[in-house]
């Protein structure tokens, strides 16, 4: 059931319980995390967390810990899959869901005692009504008796009206498995997301009068994450933004600042329009365009014409060369800052129009400073690092720390680690576009990243094998311009693990799609294909347009998407 | 080993998944209880349609016997306890013997349907009081709907156990029921004496007389020609109750020569007609080698491609079960297994089939590897049956882990000195770590044969002396390296 009042029907219920806390691998999850977990701190409610990356994580993690547990949160997970079907848990245990991936699988919102769905309030569900989906037992008694195979033993002679009667009865049941079948292929057609689950537990937390500045940057870096992740469209990242920013102004209210200095432990977050820029406060202005795909596929840097045309853009700015080239904090002060409002003119003549979005700075004491957007990038690509020598869990634990304060060194590795992704990536497009391997299949575009290649090991992780997806569709269809393409969307193939044979496969909406509503219909279509063609996958990633297959099976695989999609 | 099927194949997993989809609707469950007065209201109504039901007076009594009719006709909860403790099963019996009111004796033999189509009990008391005589008299009636109504009652009789068809068979119904048989009879009516036919295979604790069986064969070999399916479906699951009632009873129906049909329908468009013609046959192959061989001359084994791609599951459990009995059976039976490229399918089905159809596919390797000689479980091998085989040892189901264990010692004895090569596959597919914490298992037959497998064929300290079976051309002769060849393995 989907749950109105969360801290009357979710916190209270668990406060002073043990409770299983599992967490999917993304940063929106690692954030609510945090703030749940610094109001079981506050709270002294005892948890345990487990990160579980797919839903054979989810079920592992569920088996090895239900025998002592009653109460289970799920972060990011279990939201989309049939709970009670996968995990078959006693009748004691409730979970309590808190998850963004949309739609909301109908069992677990028409379960009242077992599973609890945490909402944000404002989402739009378009449920299906219940008598619509869900048949009660007693009307389907009458003729469930015709499934089985053997003939009946013994046989009652109705009258005519009965017949007739339970003809009509059957006429009906047939009709309402008809309209049952098409309201849930509308409800399940597109995968999407809702609210951020940071911001569902900062919403519990500011009801408990518990929310801090510390909360409250968690919920903005997961907020960030859903937008440089395109999980959510460019107008409710505004809204959701402005929420929070009475919240940032309550909390970072400030007389004078002469009369209260800021003193070394203070944290500051304060409101402003942000570059979307992949990390270039952190980088050299001049690389940082270069790997950011809003200004390296409009001005399509791949080709010579448009690395000139990056030269006019600088030019225009009025930067020299040399000074763009430069780490961005050892450009000269004039510079950096005004550099800003420079790049947002010029940015508007080259046909950079979006170039900034309303975002979220923090200040810790008078030294560090970040951005809400570089934080989102570099807590994902700590999780997705492909350091060899780190475990699953490992990497989630690395990236859950880098959220703390105390360990602000371990956010410095992830902005390296990140910056090297970008670069995998943004040399990954170059190479598919000089190679002419992104392929028109017809109903869709493809590119398989090949073996071997310097970049490919990045690309096994889903995250960042989406990020190239949305690359390569951005510049592939900016590069080309044809009218056709504008509309297309992108499958994206990459080795996962050679020796076993198996291939991560990412579905990619058309642009259009992806700016507007970020709904993505590959969950559905990647699953008929596989049934159809029997073909060796695995969709166990909870963002279903992510699936593991069989490397060998992938011809076979395509041949049956083509086909669906016409 | 042969094997029967058996009824018990409601698994634990799905029992609790039924509570819980009962629980997720979350809907009180209504009770319909009528109140005091209401039922006393209608208590006196019954003994007033019993009372007008015996009247002389022909439109009353015909009109109560027509509302009982009808009450009992009605969709839900008829009431035909109240109405038999006001008294009516006499009534009606006496009217089934009016030959003057035929209208009467239709109304009154529908109205005894329906009690006969309740529970036991129920149908006991039409049985007492009297009925079954005048049924068999009302099948030479020359009114069809009474015969016909006739017919539909017995079935009911017949289909309560045994003692009651034995009852009937003594009032001597065979013959009359048979000899609707014909080509003027309407097709309802038919279907209803087919459904007889059915009823009275149906019970084997004790079957009915050979000597009704064998009258009812020759019905049954009529029936098989028809073309509707209804008629086909009933005919089938006929023959298969018959065949479910020991080897006797399977040479019976195979001296009936019915056989070549039953294979036929085995690719019969509905899959109704295929369920029961699979489980026919199925439950001949379950006779002696003989038996089964006279299926296999059917050339049945060319029908299976298509059953075990078939996309109801059921089919394909049943599918592999059947090829499971062939392959407890003698070599050359094997062979023909082999040869008809089933090995393949059924390796994939214990690979990904649903759990039902996994176990079947269990018993159809191990029993492969019991009775088949080295040549032929090395096609299992070739078909990479060890993976799948592994992947089963984690299952809860004991006799399955069992079933599976002794597949995979039957292999390694099998492969005599070039055991390793077998090891190495197991080592591969994660097998070696399953059967190492099978030694933990509380169940003693899975806990020796993992131990026995472990200390002949996975122990270290095994080192440089070999297992035992040293007999040296028992063993497989593979080339010299312990990889798998591209094209398969070679014997020398």
């Amino acid at each position: 059931m989907l749950i109105n009042d969360i801290r009357l029907q979710f916190y209270d219920k668990i406060i002073h319980k043990r409770v299983l806390l599992l967490v999917s691998h993304d940063v929106d999850a690692l954030c609510a995390c945090k703030i749940l977990q610094a109001l079981f701190h506050c709270d002294h409610i005892q948890y345990t967390i487990v990160a579980v990356a797919g839903k054979q994580d989810l079920e592992r993690a569920f088996l090895e810990h239900s025998e002592q547990l009653e109460f289970v949160v799920m972060i990011n997970c279990g939201g989309n899959i049939d709970l009670i079907e996968l995990l078959q848990p006693e009748e004691n245990v409730v979970f309590y869901i808190c998850d963004s991936h949309r739609p909301i699988h109908l069992n677990n919102v028409f379960n009242d005692s077992q599973v609890k769905m945490l909402v944000n309030s404002g989402d739009e569900f378009n449920l299906p009504a219940y008598e619509d989906v869900i048949r009660n037992e007693e009307s389907d008694e009458d003729d469930s008796g015709n499934e089985s195979d053997e003939p009946s033993g013994k046989r009652r002679r109705f009258d005519e009206a009965t017949l007739e009667r339970k003809m009509e009865k059957r006429r009906k049941r047939r009709e309402w498995e008809q309209n049952k079948e098409r309201i849930m292929y509308d409800y399940d057609e597109f995968s999407f997301y809702g609210t951020a689950a940071s911001l569902v537990m900062y919403d519990l937390a500011w009801k408990l009068s518990k929310d801090t500045n510390d909360l409250l940057w968690w919920a903005i870096t997961g907020l960030t994450s859903q937008l440089i992740a395109k999980r959510i469209d460019r107008e409710k990242y505004v809204s959701d933004v402005t929420e929070l920013n009475r919240h940032v102004s309550r909390h970072n209210h400030r007389g004078n600042e002469d009369e209260c200095p800021l003193s070394v432990n203070s944290m500051k977050i304060s409101f402003v329009p942000e570059l979307q820029l992949t990390l270039y406060k952190h980088w050299s202005l001049f690389e940082s365009l270069r790997h950011s795909a809003y200004t390296a596929c409009t001005l399509k840097l791949w080709t010579l014409k448009g690395q000139k045309k990056l030269n006019e853009f600088l030019a225009d700015m009025g930067l020299p060369l040399a000074q763009s080239k430069q780490k961005f904090s050892a450009m000269d002060v004039e510079f950096k800052d005004n550099v800003k409002d420079w790049l947002e003119t010029s940015a508007k003549k080259f046909g950079l129009d979006n170039i900034s979005v309303p975002s979220f700075q923090v200040q810790f004491g008078f030294k560090h400073k970040y951005c809400a957007l570089d934080v989102a990038f570099a807590v994902d690509a700590l999780l997705e690092s492909v350091n060899t020598s780190k475990s699953a869990e490992e990497r989630f634990m690395e990236a859950l720390d880098c959220l703390s304060r105390t360990y602000i060194d371990k956010l410095e590795d992830g902005l390296d680690l990140c910056k090297q992704q970008m670069m995998g990536v943004v040399n990954q497009v170059q190479s598919l576009l000089d190679m002419k391997k992104v392929v028109s299949a017809g109903p869709f575009l493809y590119a398989f990243v090949p073996d071997g290649t310097p970049g490919s090991k990045f690309f096994s992780r889903p995250n960042c094998l989406m990020t190239l997806g949305r690359f390569t569709l951005e510049a592939y269809v900016k590069l080309y311009n044809r009218r056709k393409a504008r509309n297309l969307p992108l499958v994206v193939t990459a080795p996962l693990d050679f020796e076993n044979g198996t291939s991560l496969v990412v579905g990619i909406p058309p642009l259009p799609e992806l700016e507007q509503a970020s709904r993505n219909f590959f969950g559905k279509a990647f699953e008929q294909a596989a049934e159809k063609t029997g073909s060796r996958t695995l969709h166990d990633n909870f963002e279903p347009s992510v699936v593991i297959m069989r490397t060998e099976d992938r011809s076979k695989f395509f041949d049956a998407l083509i086909s669906l999609l016409q | 080993m042969r094997r029967r099927r058996t009824n018990v194949t409601v698994e634990l997993r799905k029992n609790k998944r039924d509570d819980i989809v009962l629980k997720r609707r979350n809907v009180p469950l209504l009770s319909g209880t009528d109140s005091e007065e209401e039922s006393q209201l209608q208590n006196t109504s019954y003994a007033q349609i019993v009372q007008n039901a015996s009247s002389d007076q022909p439109n009353l009594q015909l009109g109560a016997v027509q509302t009982a009719r009808k009450l009992l006709s009605s969709d839900r909860n008829p009431p035909i306890d109240s109405l038999i403790e006001s008294g009516i099963l006499p009534v009606l019996v006496a009217c089934l013997q009016r030959h003057d009111n035929p209208s009467l004796q239709f109304e009154a033999a529908w109205a005894l349907t329906n009690i006969a189509s309740g529970t036991s009990e129920q149908t006991q008391s039409v049985v007492k009081a009297g009925a079954v005589p005048h049924f068999k008299n009302l099948l030479s009636s020359p009114h069809q709907n009474v015969c016909e109504q006739a017919v539909w009652a017995l079935g009911n009789i017949i289909g309560d156990g045994p003692a009651c068809r034995d009852y009937c068979i003594k009032e001597g119904v065979v013959h009359p029921l048979l000899s609707f048989i014909n080509p003027n009879i309407p097709l309802s009516f038919l279907r209803n004496v087919t459904w007889v036919l059915v009823n009275m295979c149906r019970n084997k604790d004790p079957p009915p007389p050979l000597v009704v069986i064998q009258d009812i064969l020759r019905g049954l070999c009529t029936l098989i020609m028809h073309k509707d399916t209804s008629i086909l479906v009933d005919t089938v699951w006929a023959l298969s109750y018959l065949t479910d009632g020991g080897n006797s009873q399977i040479q019976m129906v195979i001296d009936s020569e019915v056989v070549p049909n039953l294979v036929n329908l085995l690719s019969h468009p509905e899959v109704k007609v295929q369920t029961a013609a699979l489980r026919a046959v199925g439950n001949i192959v379950t006779g002696t080698d003989e038996q089964t061989q006279v299926v296999l001359d059917c050339d049945v084994l060319s029908r299976f491609p298509a059953l075990l791609a078939h996309k109801k599951e059921k089919i394909n459990k049943e599918a592999v079960w059947f090829l499971s009995n062939i392959t407890a059976g003698n070599q050359k039976q094997v062979q023909l297994v082999i040869d008809a490229g089933l090995i393949p399918d059924i390796v994939r089905l214990l690979d990904r089939g649903d759990f039902q159809t996994q176990k079947e596919a269990a018993w159809a390797v191990s029993n492969l590897t019991i009775s088949g000689k080295k040549e032929q479980v090395v096609v299992l091998i070739e078909n990479k049956v060890i993976p799948p085989l592994c992947n089963l040892l984690t299952v809860k189901d004991p006799q399955i882990v069992q079933v599976c264990l002794d597949g995979i010692g039957n292999i390694l004895r099998m492969a005599g000195e070039n055991y390793h090569v077998i090891a190495d596959m197991i080592e591969s597919a994660g097998g070696v770590d399953k059967i190492e914490s099978l030694q933990q298992s509380e169940n003693d037959e899975i806990y020796k044969l993992a131990f026995e497998i472990i200390e002949q064929y996975f122990s270290d300290d095994v080192g440089g002396l070999d297992p035992q079976p040293t007999d040296e051309d028992k063993g497989y002769h593979f080339d010299g390296n312990a990889s798998v060849p591209p094209e398969g393995f070679q014997f020398n």
